[in-house]
């Protein structure tokens, strides 16, 4: 036996191997470069996806817990859209038969539509709401005002305006303010042609931004001037049916079901909400495959610039081992060439994905049909995800670099010299 | 290095080997098994090296000088027979401790120099140093000196590929010096030089042995060269036909 000698100096070993990086530069980069689209591809789609829930989640806590949706026809919970094939038209014979609903508190209709409205020479498209003022608060508990106050029941000639309305993205100043007029353009087709319904409302209240998109580009009017506007007939397009208590929802919407069958839809928010973020996080598994898919074809890319760099560096290994290089600090030597590709591409990674991700939730930006604020939605970057991400990038990295560093480790000292 | 010398001490009371003997080969056979049949490169090959000898291992292509190097470097193991090496019986460990065995107590110097062209000649010259664990002060301390001996200290800095073959076979004589080895292993190390420059790298190698008392086996296919070293091992079709002291 002869005795242990001391094992090489960390320092020296990373040396080495830094310097064989650096001595293939233009092979090395493109290696990195792999990684770095791996790892930034996994970043930016965590994060726009975490974004994308941070944002569903947003938009559904501004409506209240006890309320469930009413509309006529099968409700799809996927796109909140109905419908007509098994319909009924919701009248105020349906609204008192669901009055009378065990553990219902209250039946609020709506009629909903979109309308051109002008404002001191200008013009915007926006979503409308009629609603009995005085049951606002049930749909939008967390209402509030930046100026003037809601609208009297029964006053035909005021309206509530939302924050994009009066804000309009990019505008100088704002479209209309409180106490101006507005003059809204319906349109509605019946068996005698086309017609347009001109309505002139006053504003008298502002909404603050609720974080809801829909309801912050609408304008909200008495349930009787939305009847006029949209000539509706007294045709709700939506109730909304409040539970006794949020615990009662489920039962109020198997009382619907049981006594409307299809022909009526009701569905509540948190059902909406369940389905879209299972939505959500079904899309996210898929995207975050793809990029662990990325991922690995860098990893592959490692494999092949290390095991070239074993066949090309072969009688360096020779000459290592000859002089006394043990099998350890042969591997190790590849590992940390691996280690070294997967930290710098991992580390560049995530920077690049998190300015990426930036960028593309700004390029993203869409205007919703009806007009209002474009909806941005910023990706959302979890520390522990990019700790993760990060880790998973260098695992691989390591991984990929085993096979070529374990071939390097295992060669025979006498073949490898003899290799031209 | 209290340690190998206790090491050595202790094998060499074990083996009952005598302290003057750097190198013993006992019964050294090595055989191929090809696709064309058996090979036998070494048959029963047996010699001892004094401390401080300088020997030249000659013979004709295929008559296993290469083998034999292989063998007392520990790159190969043999089919048959036992190498010695300060009194410590190299194949009766493991890879591990051959490894070790490689840099401590053998230098190697290849016909084709085998230096690690993106690094410094002081790197090169060091790493053996570096494998064995020795700090950097230590390893660039005797780098430097050996250097400075070998009259290659002002080319330092220099990448090897930037340099003469004979300022490149320098650097690796350097390099195989650098853990004080008991043995200096040669092959071919003047047969990528011209005349010149392979006659001043010879005698740089005899200094060596003559002056600073090292054991250096010299594979080589210059019989005028062999005839310069202090002894000549002739070997043909794996056995030694010959052993002159000159």
């Amino acid at each position: 036996m002869i005795p242990k000698r001391k094992k090489m100096n960390p320092r020296d070993l990373f040396l080495l191997s830094f310097e064989a990086l650096v001595d293939r530069k233009v092979r090395t980069l493109l290696t990195i470069l792999m990684v770095v689209l791996g790892s930034s591809l996994v970043v930016v789609l965590n994060g726009l996806s975490a974004g994308q829930a941070a944002f569903l989640e947003q938009q559904f806590n501004t409506l209240a817990a006890n309320v469930l949706f009413v509309g006529s026809g099968q409700r799809s919970l996927s796109s909140y859209a109905t419908s007509t094939s098994n319909s009924i038209t919701i009248n105020d014979v349906i609204v008192q038969k669901l009055k009378t609903l065990p553990n219902v508190s209250d039946v609020i209709p709506e009629y909903t539509g979109s309308v051109q409205m002008n404002s001191q020479g200008n013009v915007q498209r926006a979503s409308i709401t009629a609603i009995d003022p005085s049951k606002l608060s049930v749909e939008l508990p967390n209402v509030q005002y930046i100026d003037g106050s809601t609208i009297r029941a029964g006053d035909r000639s005021a309206a509530l305006v939302g924050d994009t309305i009066v804000n309009p993205p990019g505008a100088d100043t704002a479209f209309v303010t409180l106490g101006e007029t507005i003059k809204t353009t319906s349109t509605y087709s019946d068996s005698s042609g086309s017609h347009t319904v001109i309505k002139n409302y006053i504003v008298s209240g502002i909404l603050k931004p609720s974080g809801n998109t829909g309801i912050d580009r609408s304008v909200i009017i008495n349930l009787d001037a939305g009847n006029e506007l949209l000539h509706k007939q007294n045709k709700y397009d939506q109730l909304i049916i409040t539970a006794t208590t949020p615990d009662d929802v489920d039962t109020v919407q198997q009382e619907i079901t049981s006594m409307f069958g299809k022909t009526l839809g009701a569905t509540t928010p948190k059902a909406l909400m369940a389905v879209r973020q299972q939505a959500a996080s079904g899309n996210a598994a898929f995207i975050l495959m793809v990029g662990i898919i990325a991922l690995v074809v860098g990893a592959v890319g490692i494999v092949t610039t290390l095991y070239n760099s074993v066949t090309e560096r072969i009688r360096e290994i020779g000459t290592m081992k000859a002089i006394g290089a043990q099998n350890a600090e042969i591997l190790a030597l590849f590992l940390v060439e691996a280690a070294l590709i997967g930290i710098i591409g991992a580390s560049s990674g995530m920077a690049i994905g998190m300015v990426a991700g930036v960028l593309l939730g700004i390029l993203t930006t869409t205007t919703p049909t009806g007009g209002g604020a474009p909806v941005h939605i910023p990706p959302i970057y979890i520390p522990t995800d990019l700790i993760k991400v990060w880790l998973l990038s260098l695992g691989l990295s390591v991984l990929a670099g085993m096979y070529p560093a374990w071939k390097a480790s295992k060669l025979s000292p006498m073949v490898a010299l003899r290799r031209e | 290095m209290s340690n190998k010398q206790n090491l050595v001490s202790k094998k060499n009371t074990e083996t009952g080997s005598d302290d003057s003997h750097a190198l013993k080969v006992e019964n050294l056979s090595k055989i191929y098994d090809t696709s064309a049949g058996r090979v036998v490169a070494l048959d029963n090959v047996s010699f001892t090296i004094q401390k401080g000898e300088f020997v030249s291992i000659v013979g004709p292509s295929g008559s296993g000088k290469s083998t034999v190097l292989n063998m007392i470097g520990a790159l190969d193991r043999p089919t048959r027979g036992k190498i010695s090496v300060d009194g410590i019986d190299m194949f009766s460990m493991n890879d591990s401790e051959i490894a070790t065995l490689r840099n401590e107590r053998i230098g190697f110097i290849f016909q084709s120099f085998n230096l690690i062209n993106r690094t410094t000649v002081l790197k090169n010259v060091k790493l053996p140093g570096l494998i064995a664990g020795m700090s950097h002060d230590i390893a660039n301390f005797r780098a430097m000196k050996i250097l400075e001996a070998l009259g290659i200290d002002d080319k330092k800095d220099q990448k090897p590929v930037n340099l003469s073959g004979g300022q490149q076979q320098r650097v690796a004589i350097a390099r195989s010096l650098i853990n004080n080895p008991s043995i200096i292993l040669a092959d071919e190390p003047t047969g990528n030089l011209d005349t010149k420059t392979g006659d001043d790298v010879f005698a740089m190698l005899k200094n060596l042995s003559h002056k600073f008392k090292r054991t250096i086996i010299m594979v080589t296919h210059n019989p005028e060269l062999a005839e310069k070293s202090d002894r000549s091992i002739l070997l043909r079709d794996g056995r030694i036909e010959k052993d002159v002291y000159h």
